[in-house]
């Protein structure tokens, strides 16, 4: 403290990078769960590559992610209190309960998809597991339809809880953004069931990347990519301009807007006309594109109040 | 704000008395133990802005505002923070697990994570210390140029009552509708 002028303010930033990545992991979890779980449930062959890439990645990323979050606690070893003292007047009381469902939904889902791959032979095992394995898909052929159906609605949940969290925080002028400009709708869970559909969609591409035909995907993709710039563009006109300039103007229109969305945007669309697989760096671009979103919606909404 | 809360606490700051003594800052860290570098109140100077004639310095003091209509209340996922039976806000350290959700929603930056528990800290009106035993906050009692108020307004005899029924306050941010406890009296250096 200066003895003269009082100490001075402090603006600290409560919510760093450790809950833009968690941000960012909940969404590809919930994006590539709905990726594997829909492709499964309207397709009519057994697990692609799609669908076993999407429902690996869905828990795996998932559980990272509630890692960093119980970490980035003042008092980690405290997470469970989460579970036992409830508010349901706060997202984030609520969102506790989202993301545990979906979390156990997602393990056992990617558990009954690998049991599935090994009773089909795509995953080579001894003839005894074999066996088991395909006796264990004939009798859970009824769950694995219920997990599947009962994750899509708690993915979906999980990816828009991560954009309430923000928008619920009503003193911030910035994350409480309204979608245009209606009050009580707002933005940021449009923006990142978006972007975490996309982001979902491209982890679990890269995981299938050399699978025959991923064209319905990148068709997909290119239509998810186009409304996230949209989005974009609305948020621009939405908030004042100042949160796009200062410190964070270069992540935002250089890694958000331009590695994130509009080179994927004009590679996808390339690759399909011309058949070329481009799948490895256009997914790479979208799903770090989403981890710069991230940062830059976390940060902007606290670096300027 | 709890509707059955018994009373309603409030502070009256009149910015014109204060000195920048900062005694209330160091009153404050004697009394609540707060951890090195951080602070339940503070006391910056605003300015010196403009010029000769009009040049313009005073001291704002800082803390929790006491909200009755609290964002940090509201957010909190495990009731931690909570109005007690006094319509005090409050942060139960037991509940606390350190999630920040309240820091991101305090628009006054008055929260911190305490550096030694790990847990949401924030001015209490030194409520469990002081107030309840009938004293006034240790900030109130130290002010040196008695520029600070404490009482309950909802008891029209106190002084804080009778102070705000002559005078013309303002709350920080009222665009939020927080409704906080904390009065400022601007007369004499706005």
């Amino acid at each position: 403290m200066d003895v003269t002028w009082g100490a001075g303010v402090s603006h600290e930033i409560a919510w760093g990078g450790l809950i833009a990545i968690y941000l960012f992991l909940a969404g590809v979890a919930g994006g590539a769960f709905l990726t594997a779980a829909l492709t499964d449930l309207l397709g009519k062959k057994g697990p692609s590559k799609v669908v076993r890439s999407g429902a690996y990645i869905a828990p795996v990323s998932i559980i990272i992610g509630l890692a960093l979050l119980v970490f980035d606690l003042g008092r980690p070893f405290s997470f469970w209190k989460l579970l036992f003292n409830v508010n349901f007047g706060s997202v984030m009381s609520i969102g506790v309960f989202i993301i545990s469902i979906f979390t156990a939904l997602s393990v056992v889902y990617a558990y009954l998809i690998w049991v599935s791959s090994a009773a089909s032979g795509k995953i080579h095992l001894t003839t005894g597991a074999a066996q088991t394995a395909a006796s264990v898909e004939v009798r859970s052929q009824g769950l694995h339809k219920a997990v599947a159906i009962f994750g899509v609605v708690f993915a979906v949940g999980t990816a828009t809880y991560t954009g309430f969290l923000l928008s619920a925080v009503s003193t911030n002028v910035f994350w409480s953004t309204p979608l245009l400009g209606i009050q009580g709708v707002p933005f940021l869970p449009f923006l990142f069931l978006v972007s975490a559909l996309s982001t979902g969609l491209a982890a679990a591409m890269i995981g299938a990347f050399d699978s025959k035909d991923l064209t319905l995907y990148k068709k997909v993709d290119i239509v998810l990519i186009a409304l996230e710039l949209i989005l974009l563009v609305v948020l621009y006109a939405s908030v004042k301009p100042v949160f796009f300039g200062g410190n964070l103007a270069t992540l935002f229109w250089l890694g958000v807007v331009l590695i994130g969305l509009l080179v994927p945007f004009v590679l996808t669309i390339y690759g399909v006309m011309r058949h070329k697989n481009l799948v490895l760096p256009v997914s790479s671009m979208v799903v770090l594109g989403g981890v710069f979103l991230r940062y830059f919606i976390v940060y902007a909404g606290q670096i300027l109040r | 704000m709890d509707a059955l809360a018994k009373k309603h606490y409030a502070m009256v700051i009149q910015v014109a008395k204060c000195l920048g003594c900062q005694a209330c800052t160091v009153a404050c860290k004697f009394q609540n133990h707060v951890p090195e570098g951080q602070y339940r109140t503070k006391t910056p100077v605003v300015g010196p802005n403009g010029t000769y004639p009009n040049v313009r310095m005073y001291f704002e003091k800082e803390a929790c505002q006491m909200c009755q209509v609290a964002p940090c209340v509201q957010v909190c996922p495990t009731t931690a923070s909570h109005y007690n039976e006094d319509g005090v806000v409050l942060v139960d350290v037991d509940k606390c697990v350190g999630c920040k959700y309240c820091m991101t929603a305090c628009p006054y930056d008055a929260r911190f994570l305490n550096k030694e528990t790990g847990t949401a800290d924030k001015c209490t009106f030194c409520y469990e210390t002081r107030v309840s035993k009938g004293e006034k906050p240790a900030c109130v009692s130290t002010c040196v140029g008695g520029a600070l108020m404490f009482g309950d307004v909802d008891d029209p005899q106190s002084d804080v009552s009778q102070f705000l029924a002559k005078h013309k306050t303002e709350v920080r941010k009222p665009e939020f509708g927080t409704r906080p406890s904390v009065y400022y009296v601007y007369e004499g250096v706005k």
